[in-house]
């Protein structure tokens, strides 16, 4: 039993795509560029080679948001989609049948299609490859050169990302949907 | 923060990395067979990485002998519990299935790609054939026959079998393409190649080098960790570096070095160096001095040079210098300019006026643990020749000479001897010099090529003999010391057993050793007088034990046995345990290696890293060597270095994209799906104009050559200049997913070579671009 989080120190990335391919080769996911788990925002210099304005900031880590009031769990017509013990957003892969109703629920694009399996999938992270056997990471935290990611349990206090929670200041992404993410993006 | 919310969809649309247009390839992507596990057991095994040149460590995860996740090494300094994606996708090198599985003999016309499968027996036989008559031939020159290597690992190992037991002088590596101007000019200039400490320094000028997306450890991991520091970054594209850099400098192609000269004259009119240290290390402080203030070199002069205003380049020397601890970071990287020499050694000079050296921040020489050689007794044969590829170069690598002299002397009919046999490991020769029509040339001179790789590379097709080697994972090697501010050794151990009848290059070596030696000793008994003279002084048997020419005499015992005995006898039991267990060794290691936060680890107190040390060494403004052979002494500006592109033309610029390296991972279906293909950027204005939009195909044409490749318009790169990332345009069918896909800049790249090194320079050519009506 725990509440998993993750928050984003996502200032600090450089988007060298090790977390995709991590996430891939940990996760088995399809071949494909439509075919990812989770994906790296960029914001490319804008304005003439000579003026250029950069933003050191730019890439920004999208994943499942884990929402505590999740939209794609009320949309499913087939009650395909649970959340688990640890809080993570889970789907029965029997009862999906690809009615797609929980992608366009999602605000945050997290879904797939896999079609190999004809499921919806998306970020769980790693519950069934990693969490199951002990691991107390995610494929894409340990890989990270920068270490952007620190994941963790959100009930526990003495957790490095209720720690760090607790000192800096964040944001969640379209706050204004009232999904109450439960991943955090450090300022 | 809302602007950089991206969402899936408009992130396939706007990401040139993805691709999601059409590409060159022929080759479709397929779906790949999941890894995806249940929970069995799993044994976790510590190696060392071999996608690029760098080296990290991970723990490979087997289950049911299967690989099936490569995770980082939380023990090693360098590498800090990381993987890259290349690191990451690993897995998909072992079971790539266009890997070389069987030992094959070209059955075709040389490059058509006709093999037949053969036994290893067969193979080496057919060797030895063919090298029993060149070597006869040539009157027991060994030089006759030519090496490579490619790879960093067991480069020694290699040199020892057809260096020191075969006895050919000419060995070549990846070092005459690469960093070794910058080698040269670091031993030059402070009498060691040193090492950047970039954690400890407050201030970073990084020109020359792109470490976010080239990546190096620990000093890549170290650069995005340090917060107070400050980095600027000098580049004539907006990489991705240069995007995180606190301040980006757009800078002409090749002019570098005109930025330090101009930062070394306000340095000595302004005096902001560190007198004490110039004082006690310097030697020819005046005439450096002199020389540099007689030239005038100005912020403004060198404004004309670089395109960076004046007024910057005073403020980033007078930021640099009353930083507490500034590094102009060496890089390491390719030859760019024919100044390029000049170039790294004015950087060092930076770095020493500033007091940068053997300190805190710094360059340091630290304290790389020591790994004891293991001798092997050379024979010596009268008849080899000596290497001819340093004729015309001031210095240049002994060890390892210059390719593009190396063939040119060939192809001209200039070298002293012919070379007939060439043996080539893991050296993309066919992609990875400039202008390739050449090599294809130097190698269709050849009586026997023969080829040890992991993959049908462009090169490999040009084999004669194809011989399967096993890829890292499947392998253990000799135990590697690195680093010098928190050394430590490492070690690569066997993953898996070699997959199809793939074998480790000792393996290979020792069977072609055993084929070879008898033949090759009555080749020298033949032709070689001095041995006579001992057979006849000593008998064959005490000539031939005693001048060492049992050639697989290194090989008697296996790499595992070696390493144990080897690291037991110098570090201990205990070392050789942990090396084993945890892939990774240093004094003190349980006691130093401590988690600090969220995985991150520091491996040695902050008083036990080697910061400074006793070491004599002295600072060279002026070398003499160079004025006598008819070069500048001291770094100077000639007006060749000036950057001009003619009208309609423009610079091509190489370099690399964080997912591949060179032209090794090409294949890799993990790594081409987060990458597909290489784009050339063209400024987007300068697009515009020539109404060429993303994803249009254009024709690139340079003396020597032309390509067809997608466009990438951007404004991160100035209208004179066009970049494309070197690794693409696979020209050997084998490869299902590397095949045509994208472009090779070597068909472009003219070979110029600046003459102090023989390093080829790679970004002195100029190309036009025409749009293809489709």
């Amino acid at each position: 039993m725990a509440k998993y989080g993750m928050a984003f120190d996502y200032k600090l990335c450089i988007n060298c795509h090790a977390c995709e391919v991590a996430c891939k080769e940990e996760n088995g996911i399809l071949l494909g560029a439509d075919k990812h788990r989770l994906w790296i925002g960029e914001s490319e210099p804008v304005g003439d080679f000579y003026n250029l304005a950069r933003d050191k900031g730019g890439f920004l880590q999208h994943q499942c948001q884990q929402c505590e009031n999740a939209p794609c769990l009320k949309a499913c017509p087939n009650d395909a989609i649970y959340r688990d013990e640890n809080g993570i957003i889970q789907l029965y892969e029997s009862k999906c049948d690809l009615s797609l109703n929980c992608m366009d629920a999602c605000p945050y694009d997290a879904r797939y299609v896999d079609e190999k399996k004809h499921i919806t999938d998306k970020c769980i992270f790693c519950s069934d490859t990693r969490l199951s056997r002990g691991e107390t990471t995610t494929a894409c935290q340990i890989t990270c050169p920068a270490k952007v990611r620190i994941f963790g349990d959100l009930d526990d206090e003495n957790s490095e990302i209720s720690k760090i929670l607790s000192q800096r200041e964040y944001f969640t992404l379209k706050p204004e949907k009232g999904t109450e993410p439960k991943l955090f993006y450090l300022v | 923060m809302k602007k950089i919310e991206i969402s899936r969809r408009k992130f396939l649309q706007g990401s040139v990395a993805l691709c999601v247009y059409a590409t060159s390839s022929p080759a479709t992507i397929i779906p790949k067979k999941t890894t995806k596990t249940t929970i069995t057991e799993a044994t976790n095994i510590p190696y060392l990485c071999n996608m690029c040149r760098n080296k990290c460590a991970g723990f490979a995860r087997v289950e049911d002998g299967v690989v099936t996740k490569l995770n980082p090494n939380q023990y090693f300094p360098k590498s800090r519990n990381m993987l890259c994606p290349k690191g990451n996708a690993g897995i998909d090198a072992i079971y790539d299935k266009d890997r070389l599985k069987y030992p094959l003999i070209r059955i075709g016309k040389r490059g058509d790609g006709k093999y037949k499968r053969v036994t290893w027996d067969e193979a080496n036989e057919h060797i030895k054939d063919k090298l029993v008559k060149i070597f006869n031939e040539q009157k027991d020159n060994r030089s006759t026959l030519a090496y490579c290597n490619g790879e960093g690992f067991n480069k020694n190992e290699y040199i020892k079998f057809f260096g020191g037991k075969i006895g050919s002088a000419n060995f070549l590596d990846e070092g005459s393409i690469c960093l070794n101007t910058k080698l040269g000019a670091t031993i030059l200039t402070i009498g060691d190649i040193g090492e950047p400490d970039i954690a400890g320094s407050d201030f970073v000028i990084m020109a020359g080098a792109n470490r976010y997306e080239s990546l190096i450890t620990p000093d890549s991991i170290d650069m995005i960790k340090a917060d107070k520091q400050k980095l600027v970054v000098i580049e004539p594209r907006c990489t991705v570096t240069a995007i995180k850099a606190d301040e980006w400098l757009a800078i002409n192609p090749g002019t570098d070095l005109a930025l330090c000269l101009a930062m070394i004259y306000i340095t000595l009119k302004d005096e902001l160096y560190n007198k004490e240290y110039v004082k006690k290390q310097f030697d020819d402080f005046d005439k450096l001095k002199e020389h540099i203030l007689k030239n005038n070199y100005t912020s403004t002069w060198a404004e004309s040079k670089t395109n960076i205003p004046a007024k910057k380049i005073e403020k980033l020397t007078k930021d640099f210098f009353t930083a507490s601890r500034p590094l102009f970071y060496l890089g390491r990287r390719s030859v760019w300019a024919k100044n390029d020499f000049q170039f790294r050694r004015a950087m060092v000079l930076i770095n020493a006026l500033a007091g940068s050296i053997n300190t805190k921040g710094g360059i340091i020489f630290g304290k790389p643990l020591k790994l004891p050689n293991e001798e092997i007794n050379q024979p010596f044969y009268s008849n080899a020749q000596g290497r001819f590829d340093l004729d015309g170069i001031v210095y240049g690598s002994s060890k390892a000479g210059s390719w593009l002299n190396f063939r040119e002397k060939l192809l001209n009919g200039s070298a002293p001897y012919p070379v007939k046999a060439m043996f080539i490991r893991k050296h993309n020769l066919m992609q990875n010099m400039p202008n390739i029509k050449k090599t294809k040339k130097m190698l269709e001179m050849m009586d026997l090529i023969v080829v040890l790789d992991t993959m049908p590379s462009d090169t490999a097709m040009m084999a004669d003999v194809i011989l399967p080697e096993c890829t890292y994972l499947e392998r253990e090697d000799m135990v590697v010391s690195f680093n010098r501010l928190e050394p430590s050794l490492a070690l690569r151990n066997q993953v898996l057993k070699p997959l199809y009848e793939s074998k480790s290059m000792q393996d290979i070596l020792k069977g072609l050793g055993q084929k070879l030696t008898i033949p090759l000793f009555e080749l020298s008994m033949k032709h070689d007088e001095e041995l006579q003279e001992s057979i006849e002084e000593m008998g064959k048997l005490e000539a031939f034990e005693d001048g060492g020419y049992n050639l697989s005499e290194l090989y008697k015992q296996d790499i595992s046995t070696r390493n144990k005995i080897l690291i037991s006898k110098t570090f201990g039991e205990k070392a050789y345990t942990s090396l084993k267990e945890k892939g990774v060794w240093y004094p003190n290691m349980e006691k130093y290696h401590k988690e600090v936060f969220n995985n991150s680890y520091v491996y040695y107190p902050e008083d036990r890293k080697f910061y400074t040390v006793n070491k004599k060494y002295r600072v060279k403004c002026h070398i003499d060597k160079l004025n006598k052979h008819g070069y500048d002494a001291m770094p100077t500006w000639r007006d060749s270095y000036d950057f001009k592109v003619p009208d309609k033309s423009f610079r091509l610029i190489t370099g690399r994209y964080v997912m591949f390296t060179q032209s090794a991972t090409a294949n890799n279906i993990m790594l081409r799906d987060i990458m597909k293909t290489n784009h050339i950027w063209i400024n987007n204005t300068v697009a515009k104009n020539l109404n060429i939009i993303e994803g249009d195909r254009v024709e690139v044409k340079s003396n020597i050559g032309k390509v067809e490749i997608l466009a990438y318009p951007t404004n991160k790169i100035a209208p004179s200049v066009v970049f494309f990332s070197h690794g693409f345009g696979s020209n050997s069918d084998e490869l299902e997913q590397a095949f045509g896909n994208g472009a090779n800049d070597n068909q472009l790249i003219e070979d110029k070579m600046e003459n102090i090194y023989g390093c080829a320079v790679m970004n002195e050519t100029d190309v036009q671009i025409r749009k293809i009506r489709t």
